[in-house]
């Protein structure tokens, strides 16, 4: 498992395999700066110092060019460590919170369910 | 001669396949209508052909639509449209599946405002001949209908006047910094006799903060945050009670990260209606009335 560490606040978390950088932190407790945490907002958008991540769900242009992906930067809650990876979440603090995962996705209603019958 | 309501909004997401999910399965819509990298969906007590619009390919706002009465309106609005500097070109009869020929016009804000009053009639869930209250076999939230969109303008002011002189809407409620027209952050402003029919806040131009959908009541909007935590739908906030509007809310995201509202309540206003007024330092009540408190980045989130 990648391990995930934050810098200025070494915190340092594993991420489970397809798990983003938010999610991880989220999981061992930690709140960091986000919002939509869809890829949408753009808000957690920041240095990503070491390490490779990928993007399993698209994410717009317009939240993430490539010249910035280029340039180093990532987006913590779409960004899934390949390798293990150092973040730059800058001076806010992290916080520390109590968060539930995603349940898996069960029921017999579902759109893609349906459409597979 | 009036604008009647928000007829649709039509916005972009970066996965459909999610999307549908979201929109059919969590909120319940119905999708009447699909092409390439495109869904059209209905809730179940709308009647018009469509009110969301799902377009693949990024985020944020695509356009979104006004109904308006069929006795003239159109033309008095290019009029005035025209006479406010504001650029409009008619819109043809398929443009939008299910909608008729209309005026597209670019707000001062950058956004794109389509009006029309010819759109297919496709009728509630529940039909007009001794309906029940509500149709059997819902999904998810089970959203009746859009309510209200809150769009960003470097330009408040200047927004308001156009809502105001053009579209001849109403401000309900007003967050201003001071006495000066420079210093309003925020105008709700409505057509008819809801606190809301659009609302916009200081920001940049073009984007969307929110889109909601109106639910019966608090306890409809309890259940539907049971949903938001079964399907695991971030949360912006909520539930709480607006200051301004005095709506129940809770804001979430759709899986592209666009902002949805689930809206209930809030008061009636009318042509006789005068505005309230919100001050700065309270504006986290007026927008969190039950806790007071708002994150900065509220406002500043968009699409």
């Amino acid at each position: 498992m990648p391990r995930v560490t934050v810098v200025p606040h070494d915190v340092r978390v594993q991420a489970r395999p397809g798990e983003s950088v938010v999610d991880a932190l989220r999981r061992a407790g930690w709140r960091s700066r986000y919002r939509c945490r869809r890829g949408g907002c753009g808000v957690c958008k920041v240095p990503l110092v070491e390490g490779r991540v990928d993007y399993p769900q698209p994410v717009a242009e317009s939240v993430l060019a490539a010249a910035e992906r280029d340039s180093g930067l990532c987006l913590p809650c779409r960004a899934v460590p390949v390798t293990d990876v150092v973040v730059d979440l800058g001076a806010e603090p992290l916080r520390a919170v109590l968060a539930s995962t995603a349940l898996p996705r069960t029921g017999f209603s579902r759109t893609t369910e349906q459409e597979g019958r | 001669m009036a604008v009647i309501r928000l007829g649709y909004v039509h916005v972009r997401v970066t996965d459909l396949a999610q999307a549908r999910q979201h929109y059919q399965e969590t909120l319940g819509m119905d999708p009447v209508h699909e092409e390439d990298g495109r869904v059209y969906l209905k809730s179940w007590d709308e009647d018009d052909h469509h009110s969301v619009v799902l377009e693949e390919g990024g985020v944020g706002l695509v356009k979104f639509g006004y109904k308006v009465t069929g006795d003239g309106t159109l033309d008095a609005i290019e009029t005035r449209a025209r006479s406010f500097g504001a650029s409009c070109e008619r819109m043809s009869k398929g443009d939008n599946a299910g909608v008729g020929d209309g005026l597209r016009v670019t707000l001062p804000s950058d956004h794109v405002l389509e009006l029309y009053s010819d759109v297919e009639y496709l009728g509630t869930n529940v039909g007009k001949l001794n309906p029940a209250p509500w149709p059997r076999g819902l999904r998810g939230i089970g959203v009746p209908r859009i309510n209200h969109a809150l769009i960003t303008t470097e330009d408040p002011a200047l927004l308001e006047r156009f809502f105001q002189d053009v579209l001849a809407f109403r401000p309900a409620e007003r967050l201003v910094a001071g006495d000066e027209d420079s210093d309003l952050v925020g105008s709700w402003m409505y057509c008819g006799d809801q606190p809301h029919d659009i609302a916009f806040v200081k920001g940049a131009n073009g984007k969307l903060h929110h889109f909601a959908y109106e639910v019966d009541d608090w306890s409809a909007l309890l259940r539907a945050g049971d949903v938001m935590s079964m399907d695991d739908v971030p949360i912006d906030f909520g539930p709480a009670r607006h200051g301004i509007t005095r709506g129940g809310t809770i804001y979430f995201f759709d899986p592209s990260g666009n902002r949805n509202e689930v809206f209930s309540g809030g008061y009636r206003t009318g042509p006789d209606f005068r505005p309230i007024t919100w001050t700065m330092d309270q504006a986290a009540r007026g927008i969190n009335y039950t806790h007071r408190e708002i994150d900065q980045a509220f406002l500043e989130v968009v699409t």
